[in-house]
């Protein structure tokens, strides 16, 4: 019951940030300057981490 | 140059960040490639741990391992690790609103964004805490503990750092250290947290999901 809760805590916040960084992506693609780009590297990684986390909540990572 | 005048975009942004003297924009861009180079420096002891995690792992036939005294070790709890993992990640998100919020002369806005990023490192350290409390493995017990244990240690003093230097980064801030347009440490600051949020993805593949 814990884990199932916990699960879809962490599904709904992953949409959420995993969203929410995505957009700040495609916002700032624009961008210039080794700190922006730097910067636009780590949101991308950040948002791939929010798609491992949505697919561990669901089940498809991490032995279900 | 009427800086003041100009408004929120992105183009007023880099317009105040263009006008600075050529000394300061030198010594930033130094500055800048140096923390680079330091965060790439990072990523190379994470990545030496990492590897040896992942030949410890493969030197075994099964995994979780069984322990010095042959027990078998189970797998660890990913839905706790979900949360604790999107809370760093929003810690991440917030991060940036506070960048873009100094970046567009939003003080209030700014602070807000930077204690919520604080808070939420505070809050993920407490939800590793609770983890390696909870976890039934030790750190020498087996090369499952050992690894966990020294790599996400190695992660949480990193986020503990950062802990620190956000807190330290919001009283500079707040004292009027940075302006408009000279705000590298901000943006060391950010950089240096949404590093340690991609080194924590990495650490939930290869511990949780992998």
């Amino acid at each position: 019951m814990a884990a199932t809760l916990e699960r879809s805590i962490g599904f709904v916040l992953a949409l959420l940030v995993g969203g929410t960084t995505s957009f700040q992506l495609y916002k700032d693609w624009g961008s210039t300057g080794l700190d922006n780009q730097v910067t636009k590297l780590l949101l991308g990684l950040m948002a791939f981490g929010c798609i491992l986390v949505v697919l561990a909540a669901v089940g498809v990572l991490g032995g279900g | 140059m009427a800086v003041s005048s100009l408004n929120s975009t992105h183009e007023a942004v880099h317009a105040r960040y263009e006008a600075v003297d050529s000394l300061y924009r030198e010594t930033r861009d130094l500055r800048l490639l140096g923390f680079v180079l330091f965060l790439i420096s990072d990523v190379v002891l994470f990545t030496m741990f990492i590897f040896a995690y992942l030949y410890l792992r493969n030197s075994v036939p099964n995994w979780p391992p069984i322990n010095k005294d042959g027990v078998q070790l189970p797998r660890f709890d990913v839905a706790f690790a979900c949360v604790n993992s999107c809370i760093l990640f929003g810690s991440g998100a917030t991060m940036h609103f506070a960048m873009e919020s100094w970046k567009h002369l939003k003080k209030a806005e700014f602070n807000l964004w930077m204690i919520a990023t604080i808070v939420l490192g505070i809050m993920f350290l407490g939800g590793q805490a609770y983890e390696y409390s909870h976890v039934p493995i030790t750190w020498a017990g087996s090369t499952l503990g050992g690894s966990f244990f020294t790599l996400t240690g190695l992660h949480g003093f990193h986020v503990f750092v950062g802990v620190i230097y956000l807190i330290t980064l919001y009283i500079q801030a707040n004292n009027g250290t940075y302006t408009g347009s000279k705000y590298f440490g901000l943006t060391a600051g950010t950089l240096y947290w949404h590093f340690v949020d991609v080194i924590w993805v990495a650490l939930f593949y290869l511990f949780y999901l992998m």
